[in-house]
Protein backbone atom coordinates (compact mmCIF):
# COMPACT_ATOMS: atom_id res chain seq x y z
CA UNK A 1 0.00 0.00 0.00
CA UNK A 2 1.27 3.35 -1.07
CA UNK A 3 2.63 5.29 1.80
CA UNK A 4 0.25 8.31 1.51
CA UNK A 5 -2.77 6.25 1.36
CA UNK A 6 -1.72 4.84 4.68
CA UNK A 7 -1.11 8.48 6.10
CA UNK A 8 -4.61 9.17 4.84
CA UNK A 9 -6.16 6.41 6.32
CA UNK A 10 -4.38 7.15 9.75
CA UNK A 11 -5.67 10.56 10.08
CA UNK A 12 -9.00 9.01 9.35
CA UNK A 13 -8.99 6.47 11.34
CA UNK A 14 -7.83 8.83 14.20
CA UNK A 15 -10.65 11.49 13.08
CA UNK A 16 -13.15 8.84 13.68
CA UNK A 17 -11.33 7.60 17.06
CA UNK A 18 -11.64 11.18 18.39
CA UNK A 19 -15.03 11.60 17.49
CA UNK A 20 -15.73 8.46 18.58
CA UNK A 21 -14.24 9.54 21.87
CA UNK A 22 -15.94 12.93 22.19
CA UNK A 23 -19.53 11.54 21.83
CA UNK A 24 -18.93 8.65 24.53
CA UNK A 25 -17.20 11.79 26.78
CA UNK A 26 -20.58 13.88 26.12
CA UNK A 27 -22.83 10.76 26.84
CA UNK A 28 -21.13 9.81 29.96
CA UNK A 29 -21.29 13.80 30.94
CA UNK A 30 -24.99 13.91 29.81
CA UNK A 31 -25.76 10.73 31.89
CA UNK A 32 -23.91 11.78 35.17
CA UNK A 33 -26.00 15.21 34.91
CA UNK A 34 -29.68 12.89 34.32
CA UNK A 35 -28.54 11.23 37.60
CA UNK A 36 -28.06 14.46 39.23
CA UNK A 37 -31.15 15.77 37.63
CA UNK A 38 -33.06 12.81 38.70
CA UNK A 39 -31.24 13.50 42.39
CA UNK A 40 -33.01 17.00 42.80
CA UNK A 41 -36.28 16.30 41.05
CA UNK A 42 -36.77 13.42 43.82
CA UNK A 43 -35.33 16.26 46.36
CA UNK A 44 -37.79 18.98 45.15
CA UNK A 45 -40.40 16.46 45.38
CA UNK A 46 -39.57 15.23 49.43
CA UNK A 47 -39.41 19.55 49.92
CA UNK A 48 -43.31 19.48 48.41
CA UNK A 49 -43.74 16.90 50.13
CA UNK A 50 -43.27 18.39 53.51
CA UNK A 51 -45.08 22.04 52.72
CA UNK A 52 -47.53 19.97 52.17
CA UNK A 53 -47.41 17.45 54.80
CA UNK A 54 -46.06 20.80 57.14
CA UNK A 55 -49.72 22.56 55.90
CA UNK A 56 -51.82 19.50 56.58
CA UNK A 57 -50.39 18.87 59.92
CA UNK A 58 -51.24 22.99 60.71
CA UNK A 59 -55.13 21.73 59.76
CA UNK A 60 -55.07 18.96 61.67
CA UNK A 61 -53.79 20.83 64.66
CA UNK A 62 -56.79 23.86 63.72
CA UNK A 63 -59.26 21.15 63.53
CA UNK A 64 -58.80 19.15 66.57
CA UNK A 65 -58.27 22.75 68.81
CA UNK A 66 -61.65 23.33 67.58
CA UNK A 67 -62.92 20.33 68.69
CA UNK A 68 -61.36 21.00 72.20
CA UNK A 69 -63.01 24.13 72.28
CA UNK A 70 -66.35 22.39 71.95
CA UNK A 71 -65.88 19.66 74.57
CA UNK A 72 -63.03 20.43 76.23
CA UNK A 73 -62.13 16.90 76.46
CA UNK A 74 -57.92 15.74 77.19
CA UNK A 75 -57.94 13.35 73.98
CA UNK A 76 -58.73 16.56 71.96
CA UNK A 77 -56.02 18.38 73.92
CA UNK A 78 -53.35 15.29 72.99
CA UNK A 79 -54.74 15.93 69.33
CA UNK A 80 -53.60 19.06 69.32
CA UNK A 81 -50.12 18.20 70.82
CA UNK A 82 -49.55 15.55 68.19
CA UNK A 83 -50.61 17.99 65.48
CA UNK A 84 -47.94 20.58 66.98
CA UNK A 85 -45.35 18.18 67.23
CA UNK A 86 -46.07 16.84 63.65
CA UNK A 87 -45.77 20.43 62.43
CA UNK A 88 -42.31 20.65 64.33
CA UNK A 89 -40.77 17.65 62.39
CA UNK A 90 -41.90 18.37 59.32
CA UNK A 91 -40.36 21.79 59.48
CA UNK A 92 -37.19 20.34 61.03
CA UNK A 93 -37.00 17.67 58.06
CA UNK A 94 -37.96 20.71 55.44
CA UNK A 95 -35.30 22.92 56.98
CA UNK A 96 -32.89 20.25 56.58
CA UNK A 97 -33.75 19.54 53.21
CA UNK A 98 -33.75 22.81 52.22
CA UNK A 99 -30.40 23.72 53.86
CA UNK A 100 -28.53 24.15 50.76
CA UNK A 101 -31.39 26.15 49.20
CA UNK A 102 -31.56 29.41 50.64
CA UNK A 103 -34.46 30.87 48.93
CA UNK A 104 -36.44 27.54 49.96
CA UNK A 105 -34.92 27.42 53.69
CA UNK A 106 -36.10 31.39 54.02
CA UNK A 107 -39.82 30.44 53.11
CA UNK A 108 -39.50 27.71 55.35
CA UNK A 109 -38.35 30.07 58.41
CA UNK A 110 -41.24 31.97 57.34
CA UNK A 111 -43.60 29.11 57.64
CA UNK A 112 -41.56 28.29 61.25
CA UNK A 113 -42.49 31.49 62.78
CA UNK A 114 -46.31 31.37 61.56
CA UNK A 115 -46.32 27.85 62.84
CA UNK A 116 -44.62 29.38 66.02
CA UNK A 117 -47.16 31.80 66.44
CA UNK A 118 -50.35 29.57 65.83
CA UNK A 119 -48.70 27.27 68.53
CA UNK A 120 -48.81 30.81 70.67
CA UNK A 121 -52.00 30.93 69.94
CA UNK A 122 -53.78 27.75 70.50
CA UNK A 123 -51.48 27.76 73.72
CA UNK A 124 -53.68 30.24 75.21
CA UNK A 125 -56.56 28.91 73.92
CA UNK A 126 -56.21 26.02 75.79
CA UNK A 127 -55.43 28.02 78.85
CA UNK A 128 -58.52 29.88 78.59
CA UNK A 129 -60.20 26.87 77.63
CA UNK A 130 -59.45 25.06 80.77
CA UNK A 131 -59.72 28.32 82.97
CA UNK A 132 -63.45 28.43 81.27
CA UNK A 133 -62.55 31.55 80.48
CA UNK A 134 -65.46 32.70 78.07
CA UNK A 135 -64.39 36.02 77.20
CA UNK A 136 -60.84 35.71 76.50
CA UNK A 137 -61.48 32.92 74.26
CA UNK A 138 -63.74 34.65 72.42
CA UNK A 139 -61.26 37.86 72.29
CA UNK A 140 -58.82 35.25 70.80
CA UNK A 141 -61.09 33.64 68.82
CA UNK A 142 -61.86 37.45 67.01
CA UNK A 143 -58.89 37.92 66.53
CA UNK A 144 -58.42 34.89 64.36
CA UNK A 145 -61.93 35.42 62.48
CA UNK A 146 -62.19 33.90 59.09
CA UNK A 147 -58.44 31.22 59.44
CA UNK A 148 -56.98 34.35 58.07
CA UNK A 149 -53.62 32.91 59.95
CA UNK A 150 -54.28 29.48 58.23
CA UNK A 151 -55.17 31.02 55.03
CA UNK A 152 -51.76 32.94 55.10
CA UNK A 153 -50.31 29.90 56.36
CA UNK A 154 -51.91 28.17 53.49
CA UNK A 155 -50.74 30.90 51.06
CA UNK A 156 -46.93 30.67 51.81
CA UNK A 157 -47.30 27.14 51.26
CA UNK A 158 -48.73 26.83 47.78
CA UNK A 159 -46.50 29.75 47.16
CA UNK A 160 -42.90 27.45 48.12
CA UNK A 161 -44.93 24.56 45.98
CA UNK A 162 -45.40 26.54 43.12
CA UNK A 163 -42.10 27.88 43.20
CA UNK A 164 -40.90 24.45 43.25
CA UNK A 165 -43.02 23.02 40.71
CA UNK A 166 -42.12 25.90 38.56
CA UNK A 167 -38.55 24.86 39.12
CA UNK A 168 -39.31 21.11 38.34
CA UNK A 169 -41.16 22.19 34.98
CA UNK A 170 -37.82 24.14 34.42
CA UNK A 171 -35.56 21.31 35.11
CA UNK A 172 -37.80 19.04 33.39
CA UNK A 173 -37.77 21.48 29.98
CA UNK A 174 -33.64 21.35 30.44
CA UNK A 175 -33.77 18.08 30.94
CA UNK A 176 -35.53 17.29 27.52
CA UNK A 177 -32.93 19.51 25.73
CA UNK A 178 -30.50 17.72 27.43
CA UNK A 179 -31.52 14.19 26.13
CA UNK A 180 -32.12 16.49 22.53
CA UNK A 181 -28.70 17.06 22.23
CA UNK A 182 -26.97 14.29 23.61
CA UNK A 183 -29.37 12.59 20.97
CA UNK A 184 -27.99 15.20 18.19
CA UNK A 185 -24.49 14.52 19.53
CA UNK A 186 -24.31 10.98 19.46
CA UNK A 187 -26.06 10.40 15.78
CA UNK A 188 -23.98 13.39 14.49
CA UNK A 189 -21.15 11.29 15.62
CA UNK A 190 -22.37 7.75 14.19
CA UNK A 191 -22.98 9.66 10.62
CA UNK A 192 -19.95 11.74 10.87
CA UNK A 193 -18.14 8.37 11.68
CA UNK A 194 -19.92 6.32 9.12
CA UNK A 195 -19.19 8.99 6.24
CA UNK A 196 -15.61 8.56 7.64
CA UNK A 197 -15.11 5.13 7.24
CA UNK A 198 -17.04 5.72 3.64
CA UNK A 199 -14.25 7.74 2.78
CA UNK A 200 -11.64 5.30 4.24
CA UNK A 201 -13.27 2.25 1.84
CA UNK A 202 -13.02 4.48 -1.03
CA UNK A 203 -9.28 5.18 -0.30
CA UNK A 204 -8.76 1.39 0.19
CA UNK A 205 -10.50 0.19 -2.99
CA UNK A 206 -8.60 3.55 -4.56
CA UNK A 207 -5.58 1.93 -3.80
CA UNK A 208 -6.41 -1.32 -4.21
CA UNK A 209 -7.45 -0.65 -7.81
CA UNK A 210 -4.05 1.63 -8.18
CA UNK A 211 -1.88 -1.37 -7.44
CA UNK A 212 -4.10 -3.81 -9.36
CA UNK A 213 -3.67 -1.07 -12.33
CA UNK A 214 0.46 -1.33 -11.14
CA UNK A 215 0.06 -4.97 -10.99
CA UNK A 216 -1.37 -5.57 -14.39
CA UNK A 217 1.10 -2.83 -15.71
CA UNK A 218 4.10 -4.51 -14.36
CA UNK A 219 2.47 -8.17 -15.42
CA UNK A 220 2.22 -6.45 -18.90
CA UNK A 221 6.16 -4.77 -19.03
CA UNK A 222 7.62 -8.17 -17.76
CA UNK A 223 5.58 -10.01 -20.67
CA UNK A 224 6.85 -7.20 -23.07
CA UNK A 225 9.93 -7.60 -21.69
CA UNK A 226 10.19 -11.59 -21.44
CA UNK A 227 9.06 -10.91 -25.26
CA UNK A 228 12.24 -9.32 -25.84
CA UNK A 229 14.50 -11.21 -24.24
CA UNK A 230 12.93 -14.39 -26.00
CA UNK A 231 13.39 -12.38 -29.50
CA UNK A 232 16.64 -11.10 -28.83
CA UNK A 233 17.95 -14.52 -27.37
CA UNK A 234 16.17 -16.30 -30.67
CA UNK A 235 18.40 -13.53 -32.87
CA UNK A 236 21.57 -15.06 -30.78
CA UNK A 237 21.14 -17.95 -31.61
CA UNK A 238 20.38 -17.61 -35.26
CA UNK A 239 23.52 -15.13 -35.17
CA UNK A 240 25.73 -17.74 -33.41
CA UNK A 241 24.39 -20.37 -35.93
CA UNK A 242 24.78 -17.92 -38.31
CA UNK A 243 28.62 -17.64 -37.33
CA UNK A 244 28.91 -21.15 -36.72
CA UNK A 245 28.26 -21.63 -40.16
CA UNK A 246 30.19 -19.09 -41.54
CA UNK A 247 33.08 -20.42 -39.69
CA UNK A 248 33.11 -24.09 -40.66
CA UNK A 249 32.26 -22.78 -44.26
CA UNK A 250 35.89 -20.73 -44.06
CA UNK A 251 37.29 -23.66 -42.14
CA UNK A 252 36.21 -26.15 -45.10
CA UNK A 253 37.12 -23.35 -47.69
CA UNK A 254 40.92 -23.20 -46.22
CA UNK A 255 40.59 -27.14 -46.23
CA UNK A 256 39.74 -27.50 -49.53
CA UNK A 257 42.28 -25.00 -50.90
CA UNK A 258 44.94 -26.66 -48.78
CA UNK A 259 43.76 -30.06 -50.43
CA UNK A 260 44.18 -28.28 -53.74
CA UNK A 261 47.37 -27.20 -53.07
CA UNK A 262 48.98 -30.44 -51.89
CA UNK A 263 47.36 -32.14 -54.88
CA UNK A 264 48.99 -29.32 -57.06
CA UNK A 265 52.01 -29.42 -55.84
CA UNK A 266 51.98 -33.31 -56.02
CA UNK A 267 51.17 -33.67 -59.08
CA UNK A 268 54.31 -30.99 -60.28
CA UNK A 269 56.49 -32.92 -57.87
CA UNK A 270 55.93 -36.23 -59.94
CA UNK A 271 57.46 -35.43 -62.82
CA UNK A 272 60.46 -36.23 -63.20
CA UNK A 273 61.21 -33.53 -65.54
CA UNK A 274 62.49 -30.45 -64.04
CA UNK A 275 59.67 -28.00 -63.84
CA UNK A 276 60.23 -24.29 -63.08
CA UNK A 277 57.62 -21.67 -62.80
CA UNK A 278 59.09 -17.72 -64.03
CA UNK A 279 57.90 -14.53 -63.71
CA UNK A 280 57.55 -12.51 -66.90
CA UNK A 281 61.17 -11.32 -65.98
CA UNK A 282 62.13 -14.68 -65.81
CA UNK A 283 62.76 -15.01 -61.76
CA UNK A 284 62.14 -18.41 -60.52
CA UNK A 285 58.68 -18.19 -58.70
CA UNK A 286 58.31 -21.92 -58.22
CA UNK A 287 60.24 -25.34 -58.38
CA UNK A 288 59.33 -29.26 -58.37
CA UNK A 289 61.33 -31.72 -56.15
CA UNK A 290 63.37 -32.61 -59.05
CA UNK A 291 65.20 -29.04 -59.78
CA UNK A 292 65.90 -29.39 -55.66
CA UNK A 293 67.51 -32.53 -56.13
CA UNK A 294 69.55 -32.23 -59.18
CA UNK A 295 70.55 -28.82 -58.09
CA UNK A 296 71.20 -29.47 -54.77
CA UNK A 297 69.51 -25.94 -53.54
CA UNK A 298 66.82 -25.63 -51.04
CA UNK A 299 63.80 -23.22 -52.39
CA UNK A 300 64.75 -20.52 -50.17
CA UNK A 301 68.07 -20.17 -52.42
CA UNK A 302 66.25 -20.78 -55.84
CA UNK A 303 62.86 -18.61 -55.54
CA UNK A 304 62.49 -15.37 -56.59
CA UNK A 305 66.49 -15.74 -58.11
CA UNK A 306 66.64 -15.20 -61.89
CA UNK A 307 66.32 -18.17 -64.26
CA UNK A 308 70.43 -17.40 -65.46
CA UNK A 309 71.58 -18.14 -61.89
CA UNK A 310 71.21 -22.28 -62.74
CA UNK A 311 70.06 -22.36 -66.51
CA UNK A 312 71.97 -21.11 -69.67
CA UNK A 313 71.17 -21.29 -73.32
CA UNK A 314 73.52 -22.72 -75.66
CA UNK A 315 73.54 -19.46 -77.89
CA UNK A 316 76.19 -17.96 -80.40
CA UNK A 317 78.80 -16.60 -79.24
CA UNK A 318 78.23 -13.02 -80.95
CA UNK A 319 74.79 -12.66 -79.61
CA UNK A 320 75.13 -14.01 -75.81
CA UNK A 321 75.28 -10.93 -74.06
CA UNK A 322 72.40 -8.66 -76.17
CA UNK A 323 69.77 -8.71 -74.60
CA UNK A 324 67.85 -8.14 -77.58
CA UNK A 325 68.76 -11.92 -78.93
CA UNK A 326 67.55 -13.33 -75.23
CA UNK A 327 64.94 -15.74 -76.91
CA UNK A 328 63.15 -16.64 -73.45
CA UNK A 329 62.47 -13.01 -72.92
CA UNK A 330 61.20 -12.37 -76.75
CA UNK A 331 59.04 -15.79 -76.47
CA UNK A 332 57.80 -14.19 -73.15
CA UNK A 333 57.05 -11.26 -74.60
CA UNK A 334 55.64 -12.13 -78.05
CA UNK A 335 53.91 -15.13 -76.13
CA UNK A 336 55.32 -17.60 -77.77
CA UNK A 337 56.43 -21.80 -76.94
CA UNK A 338 60.15 -22.52 -76.80
CA UNK A 339 60.66 -25.94 -77.58
CA UNK A 340 63.72 -28.46 -76.66
CA UNK A 341 66.61 -25.90 -76.84
CA UNK A 342 69.78 -27.12 -75.78
CA UNK A 343 70.97 -25.60 -72.05
CA UNK A 344 72.90 -26.19 -69.31
CA UNK A 345 71.62 -26.39 -65.78
CA UNK A 346 74.26 -25.51 -62.83
CA UNK A 347 74.57 -26.97 -59.52
CA UNK A 348 75.56 -25.91 -56.81
CA UNK A 349 79.14 -27.07 -56.56
CA UNK A 350 79.50 -25.60 -60.27
CA UNK A 351 78.57 -29.23 -61.98
CA UNK A 352 76.89 -28.30 -65.62
CA UNK A 353 74.48 -30.83 -67.07
CA UNK A 354 73.20 -30.78 -70.50
CA UNK A 355 69.74 -30.28 -70.82
CA UNK A 356 66.74 -29.54 -73.62
CA UNK A 357 64.67 -26.18 -72.53
CA UNK A 358 61.06 -26.10 -73.24
CA UNK A 359 59.14 -23.01 -72.57
CA UNK A 360 55.29 -22.22 -72.52
CA UNK A 361 53.83 -18.83 -71.71
CA UNK A 362 51.59 -18.67 -68.34
CA UNK A 363 48.33 -16.94 -69.77
CA UNK A 364 46.11 -15.51 -67.35
CA UNK A 365 42.96 -15.13 -69.61
CA UNK A 366 45.07 -13.57 -72.63
CA UNK A 367 47.27 -11.85 -70.75
CA UNK A 368 51.00 -13.38 -70.53
CA UNK A 369 52.14 -13.36 -66.74
CA UNK A 370 54.99 -15.60 -66.67
CA UNK A 371 56.34 -19.13 -68.27
CA UNK A 372 56.69 -22.79 -67.68
CA UNK A 373 59.84 -24.20 -67.90
CA UNK A 374 60.89 -28.05 -68.18
CA UNK A 375 64.58 -29.23 -68.62
CA UNK A 376 64.98 -32.46 -69.92
CA UNK A 377 68.33 -34.22 -68.89
CA UNK A 378 70.27 -35.11 -72.29
CA UNK A 379 71.12 -38.78 -71.74
CA UNK A 380 75.27 -39.03 -72.67
CA UNK B 1 13.63 -38.91 -36.71
CA UNK B 2 16.52 -37.05 -38.13
CA UNK B 3 18.00 -38.52 -41.61
CA UNK B 4 21.48 -40.72 -41.19
CA UNK B 5 23.79 -39.56 -43.44
CA UNK B 6 27.25 -41.93 -44.30
CA UNK B 7 30.55 -39.82 -45.19
CA UNK B 8 33.53 -42.03 -46.38
CA UNK B 9 36.57 -40.21 -46.73
CA UNK B 10 40.18 -41.15 -45.94
CA UNK B 11 40.83 -37.37 -44.69
CA UNK B 12 39.88 -37.17 -41.52
CA UNK B 13 39.68 -32.80 -41.29
CA UNK B 14 37.42 -33.09 -44.20
CA UNK B 15 34.92 -35.85 -42.42
CA UNK B 16 35.03 -33.67 -39.09
CA UNK B 17 33.96 -30.28 -41.21
CA UNK B 18 31.44 -31.75 -42.75
CA UNK B 19 29.92 -34.06 -40.07
CA UNK B 20 29.80 -30.74 -38.15
CA UNK B 21 28.06 -28.77 -40.49
CA UNK B 22 25.58 -31.52 -41.55
CA UNK B 23 24.45 -32.10 -37.93
CA UNK B 24 24.42 -28.75 -37.40
CA UNK B 25 21.64 -29.00 -40.11
CA UNK B 26 19.88 -31.45 -38.32
CA UNK B 27 21.11 -34.72 -39.64
CA UNK B 28 22.47 -37.55 -38.05
CA UNK B 29 25.93 -38.19 -39.21
CA UNK B 30 28.43 -41.54 -39.27
CA UNK B 31 32.11 -41.19 -40.55
CA UNK B 32 34.58 -43.50 -41.48
CA UNK B 33 37.84 -43.54 -43.65
CA UNK B 34 37.67 -46.92 -45.04
CA UNK B 35 36.21 -48.76 -47.05
CA UNK B 36 35.66 -52.24 -44.83
CA UNK B 37 34.32 -49.98 -42.19
CA UNK B 38 31.61 -48.70 -44.34
CA UNK B 39 30.47 -51.76 -45.91
CA UNK B 40 30.32 -52.40 -41.80
CA UNK B 41 27.97 -49.60 -41.06
CA UNK B 42 25.90 -50.39 -44.25
CA UNK B 43 25.00 -53.14 -42.77
CA UNK B 44 24.16 -52.32 -39.36
CA UNK B 45 22.34 -49.01 -39.50
CA UNK B 46 21.88 -48.18 -43.12
CA UNK B 47 21.81 -44.67 -44.34
CA UNK B 48 19.45 -42.48 -45.95
CA UNK B 49 22.49 -40.78 -47.87
CA UNK B 50 26.25 -41.48 -48.69
CA UNK B 51 28.76 -39.15 -49.49
CA UNK B 52 32.24 -40.62 -50.53
CA UNK B 53 35.65 -39.90 -51.98
CA UNK B 54 36.92 -42.02 -54.59
CA UNK B 55 40.40 -42.15 -52.78
CA UNK B 56 40.49 -44.42 -49.51
CA UNK B 57 42.82 -45.82 -47.78
CA UNK B 58 41.89 -49.63 -48.16
CA UNK B 59 40.36 -49.68 -51.46
CA UNK B 60 39.53 -47.94 -54.86
CA UNK B 61 36.39 -45.89 -54.18
CA UNK B 62 34.84 -46.92 -57.32
CA UNK B 63 34.53 -50.54 -56.38
CA UNK B 64 33.46 -49.18 -52.98
CA UNK B 65 30.44 -47.49 -54.55
CA UNK B 66 29.72 -50.51 -56.79
CA UNK B 67 29.37 -52.70 -53.80
CA UNK B 68 27.46 -50.27 -51.43
CA UNK B 69 25.06 -49.93 -54.15
CA UNK B 70 24.31 -53.62 -54.45
CA UNK B 71 23.48 -53.62 -50.66
CA UNK B 72 21.41 -50.32 -50.95
CA UNK B 73 20.30 -49.74 -54.43
CA UNK B 74 18.12 -47.16 -53.14
CA UNK B 75 20.19 -44.96 -51.06
CA UNK B 76 21.65 -41.80 -53.20
CA UNK B 77 25.70 -41.17 -52.87
CA UNK B 78 26.96 -37.79 -53.66
CA UNK B 79 30.36 -38.53 -54.66
CA UNK B 80 32.69 -35.77 -53.49
CA UNK B 81 36.18 -35.66 -54.31
CA UNK B 82 39.64 -33.71 -55.07
CA UNK B 83 41.47 -32.04 -57.99
CA UNK B 84 42.92 -35.37 -58.98
CA UNK B 85 39.86 -36.59 -60.40
CA UNK B 86 38.16 -35.09 -63.78
CA UNK B 87 34.40 -34.02 -63.37
CA UNK B 88 33.58 -34.92 -66.52
CA UNK B 89 34.75 -37.82 -66.78
CA UNK B 90 33.70 -38.80 -63.04
CA UNK B 91 29.80 -37.82 -64.98
CA UNK B 92 30.38 -40.44 -67.81
CA UNK B 93 31.80 -42.71 -65.79
CA UNK B 94 29.86 -42.88 -62.50
CA UNK B 95 25.86 -41.65 -63.88
CA UNK B 96 24.68 -44.71 -63.06
CA UNK B 97 25.69 -45.49 -59.25
CA UNK B 98 26.10 -41.51 -58.25
CA UNK B 99 22.94 -39.54 -57.96
CA UNK B 100 25.52 -36.15 -57.56
CA UNK B 101 28.54 -35.50 -58.26
CA UNK B 102 30.71 -32.69 -56.22
CA UNK B 103 34.19 -31.34 -56.27
CA UNK B 104 35.97 -30.60 -52.67
CA UNK B 105 36.23 -27.30 -52.96
CA UNK B 106 32.17 -26.72 -53.42
CA UNK B 107 31.17 -24.41 -50.54
CA UNK B 108 29.23 -26.76 -48.05
CA UNK B 109 26.16 -24.90 -48.65
CA UNK B 110 26.29 -25.69 -52.35
CA UNK B 111 26.13 -29.69 -50.56
CA UNK B 112 23.65 -29.06 -48.43
CA UNK B 113 22.09 -27.86 -50.90
CA UNK B 114 22.42 -31.25 -52.81
CA UNK B 115 21.98 -33.26 -49.62
CA UNK B 116 18.22 -31.37 -49.18
CA UNK B 117 17.71 -32.29 -52.78
CA UNK B 118 17.79 -35.89 -53.10
CA UNK B 119 16.97 -36.39 -49.20
CA UNK B 120 14.00 -34.47 -49.08
CA UNK B 121 12.48 -34.49 -52.81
Amino acid sequence: MKDHTIRRLLAVFLVIAAIFLSVAIAAVRNIDRSAASSDWVNHTHAVIDEAGALFAAIQAGDAALRTFLVTGDARDQAAIRDAAAQVDEHLEVAKALTRQEPESHQQFILLETLARQRAEFNNQIIAARAANDSAAMRTLLATDAGGGAIREFQRKTEQLKSTAMARLAEQDTANFLQAQKTRWTVWSGVALNVLLLAGAIWLIRDDINARRQLAASLQEANQLLEARVKERTAELVAANAQLSTENLERQWANQALEHQVRYNQLIIDSINDLVLVLTKTQKISRVNAAVIHLTGLPTTELINQPLKRIVRLAVPADSANSPLNDPLELALAEGRDLRDLPATLEDKRGKQTRVRLTLFPLRDGTKVVGGIVTLQLIQA
Amino acid sequence: MSKHILIIDDEQPIRDLLSEYLIACGYRVTGTGTALEALDIVQETPPDLIISDLQLEDSDGLEMIAQLKEKLPLVPVILLTGVLFDPEVARDVLNKNVACYLEKTSPLTRILENVRRLLEP
